[in-house]
């Protein structure tokens, strides 16, 4: 079970290891979450037409309401 | 009296289990099971292992191990370097790598925050009913108004917003 070192990696005397589900499509995981994260919300926050109940302040122009 | 039937090298005829039939060349003695023997571990905080990584040296090696005896500077740094991976399987460089996992984690619980935004995509869609007429600009700006001619929460809250000698909203 003798483990000899690859000869290209001889002179830094460490392994190569195998890439892993992670080296492999963690970007694109990571990309592809985040796309969807902002698609998703982004469409959610302005195009849906929910009432989201923000504070009048600094938004709302008070205007005259006695009739 | 069973033990003795199970071990006993008197007859070819005693009751075996499947350890003793290794052992018929050993006097009787049970061969031990690898789990129950040191193992070699790569670990931070056991920088010596109880046994070397390599247990079954080939005969390259073996010459190798002979060489080991001698005097250490006539070894070359190939030579060094495969004697420390016979002893050990990964240095602590390789044993502490990091990872790409984060990305993978990541991007997983944003998916599934996205995801969470589609389910209130079909609440708005096939659950709930219209907006209430009360949440209109016009109406928001009457009710706004009126609250601050009531002087609604005046200390910390919406009044204390409102500028009244200017007639806006504070900066």
């Amino acid at each position: 079970l003798a483990r000899s070192i690859q000869h290209t990696s001889v002179r830094q005397a460490h392994r190569k290891y195998e890439p892993d589900f992670h080296d492999k499509y963690g970007n694109l995981v990571l990309l592809g979450g985040a796309a969807v994260f902002t698609t998703v919300w982004g469409y959610v926050l302005t195009q849906l037409g929910m009432e989201w109940g923000l504070s009048p302040v600094g938004r709302i122009t008070p205007r005259e309401w006695r009739e | 009296m069973l033990a003795s039937r199970a071990f006993s090298l008197i007859g070819r005829r005693s009751i075996c289990t499947s350890l003793c039939l290794r052992a018929h060349g050993h006097a009787g003695v049970v061969k031990a099971d690898d789990f129950t023997l040191p193992a070699y571990v790569d670990r931070r905080d056991v920088p010596l292992p109880e046994v070397a990584f390599v247990r079954d040296l080939s005969a390259q090696q073996k010459a190798l191990k002979e060489k080991e005896k001698a005097s250490w500077t006539a070894l070359s740094v190939d030579e060094k370097v495969e004697l420390y991976r016979i002893k050990f399987n990964e240095t602590y460089a390789e044993m502490n790598r990091g990872t790409n996992e984060w990305k993978t984690v990541l991007g997983g619980v944003l998916f599934f925050l996205g995801l969470t935004g589609v389910i209130l995509i079909w609440q708005k869609h096939f659950m709930y009913g219209p907006i209430p007429h009360t949440f209109s600009e016009e109406w928001l700006s009457a009710q706004t108004k009126r609250m601050l001619d009531m002087r609604v929460n005046p200390v910390e809250g919406i009044s204390s917003q409102w500028d009244y000698e200017k007639n806006e909203w504070k900066k």
